[in-house]
């Protein structure tokens, strides 16, 4: 090869690129390429989702529905429409309400196609269910975009979907994980918050329990403190309502609370450890807002202390089954709970302690 | 037949290297780490503790068995996933 052809090659390769350039050739090859890389994800998203289909459905069919394909079906559609936001008053009653009628009617669908079920299995069918929702829901989302973006030449659509797609896949294969702790009713990360309630009342000298809303309230004893636990009855998948039964229990004792503890689980920021417990202030509840908004109006109606206890993890780590580090960050969110109420109440005080999240595979 | 001039061979030989570094690259998976579910049972009267592998229908709290050391009763204490490389090992 002599120095003639290599620069012919070279003017050759100069004049493609050129015209590319001018035509924007380049650009539709980009596009391409990205819608490629991006239906290939889609399908793949598709494909978890006809298989987690099938498992669903298998599982509903085995507690004695024969048809489940129509309650996945139609729970898989279902959709909440958010209040109005530009009319603050009144948002939070609302939003309160939205949410309710949305969980009762989920609720009422399983019920009355699996009426012989017990509650604990009614509650992981719809979780299961609401985890394939989700899934559906990115599926349908992805789609739209791509079909947007090559419907209309949007290359700077499909460019952002292509950048984000590592991390939408990210979330597929968590919800995909997650179906697996939803349907054998395993703790999750996010069962931190009761689990560590539950190891507390194990140490208390319970007096009484009732439930109220989902949420189970028990008065006990423990350190020479009157303390009501507070989580959500297990051990099915339920968050239940601490929030408003919070605030139920405040003005049942007429304020006359010296201390209201929540623990959470909380996603973590890189580079933190999981597992790794920080105490603050206020309400640690990641609800959509009228459950936190309760505590902190009960709190600040009173001037009760509001304390919070965090245990921190990733968002994968609190959907599916709890780590061990998780675990063991539980048992030492019990003796910083008892710490904390030893430091900040007096004997005979009256305190409320709150273990927030979904509480399946634990108890009470 | 005219030899290759070092720099069209040097050309050729960065060319082969960046194609094989892209198709290595492409190739590259993340490692996963498979996990397992194990249960801590604990017996209420001397402190015994024994892992086993989770079974469905266990739910933290459940009686399970007898403590083979003082023969009171075994409870579920926690339920957890861990890494089924560690457990292979311990086993």
């Amino acid at each position: 090869m002599n120095g003639d052809t290599i620069s012919l090659i070279t003017q050759i390769i100069w004049l493609i690129i050129f015209i590319l350039l001018i035509t924007g050739l380049n650009t539709k090859i980009q596009m391409r390429i990205w819608a490629m890389d991006i239906r290939n994800k889609l399908n793949l998203i598709k494909r978890i989702i006809d298989e987690d289909r099938v498992r669903v459905e298998k599982m509903i069919s085995n507690l004695g529905y024969q048809t489940p394909s129509v309650l996945v079906g139609r729970v898989l559609d279902f959709f909440t429409i958010e209040p109005v936001s530009i009319e603050p008053i009144d948002i939070i009653k609302r939003l309160d309400h939205m949410i309710r009628t949305s969980e009762a009617t989920v609720r009422r669908f399983v019920e009355s196609s699996l009426p012989n079920t017990g509650k604990f299995e009614r509650s992981l069918v719809e979780t299961s269910i609401e985890v394939l929702a989700g899934l559906n829901l990115i599926y349908k989302v992805i789609r739209h975009y791509l079909l947007t973006g090559e419907k209309e030449n949007n290359w700077v659509l499909l460019m952002q979907l292509e950048l984000l797609m590592p991390t939408i896949m990210r979330y597929v294969e968590t919800y995909h994980m997650a179906l697996d702790p939803f349907m054998s009713g395993k703790p999750v990360g996010d069962s931190v918050g009761p689990l560590v309630v539950y190891n507390l009342l194990e140490k208390s000298k319970v007096v009484s329990k009732r439930v109220i809303e989902d949420t189970s309230v028990f008065e006990t004893w423990l350190e020479d403190r009157r303390v009501f636990f507070v989580k959500a009855e297990g051990p099915g998948s339920n968050v239940g309502h601490p929030g408003a039964v919070i605030r139920k229990l405040v003005e049942e004792l007429k304020g006359n609370v010296d201390l209201i503890v929540t623990i959470d689980a909380a996603l973590k920021l890189e580079g933190e450890e999981t597992g790794s417990i920080a105490e603050g202030v206020g309400a640690a509840i990641g609800d959509p807002g009228p459950e936190k908004i309760a505590i902190e109006r009960a709190a600040a109606e009173y001037g009760i202390p509001l304390r919070a206890l965090i245990v921190k993890m990733d968002y994968r780590e609190a959907l599916t089954v709890m780590k061990k580090e998780i675990f063991e960050a539980s048992r030492r969110a019990v003796d910083y709970v008892l710490k904390l109420i030893k430091e900040e109440t007096k004997p005979n005080a009256t305190v409320i302690v709150a273990g927030i999240g979904n509480t399946i595979g634990v108890p009470m | 037949m005219n030899t290759l001039d070092p720099y069209t061979l040097f050309m050729i030989v960065l060319t082969v290297l960046l194609i094989v570094y892209m198709y290595l690259e492409t190739r590259k998976r993340p490692t996963r780490t498979e996990y397992v579910t194990r249960e801590l049972l604990v017996c209420e009267g001397c402190g015994f503790q024994v892992e086993r592998d989770f079974e469905p229908g266990d739910f933290i709290g459940l009686v399970k068995g007898k403590c083979p050391r003082c023969g009171r009763e075994l409870k579920i204490k926690g339920i957890y996933s861990v890494d089924k490389s560690k457990v292979l090992k311990a086993s």
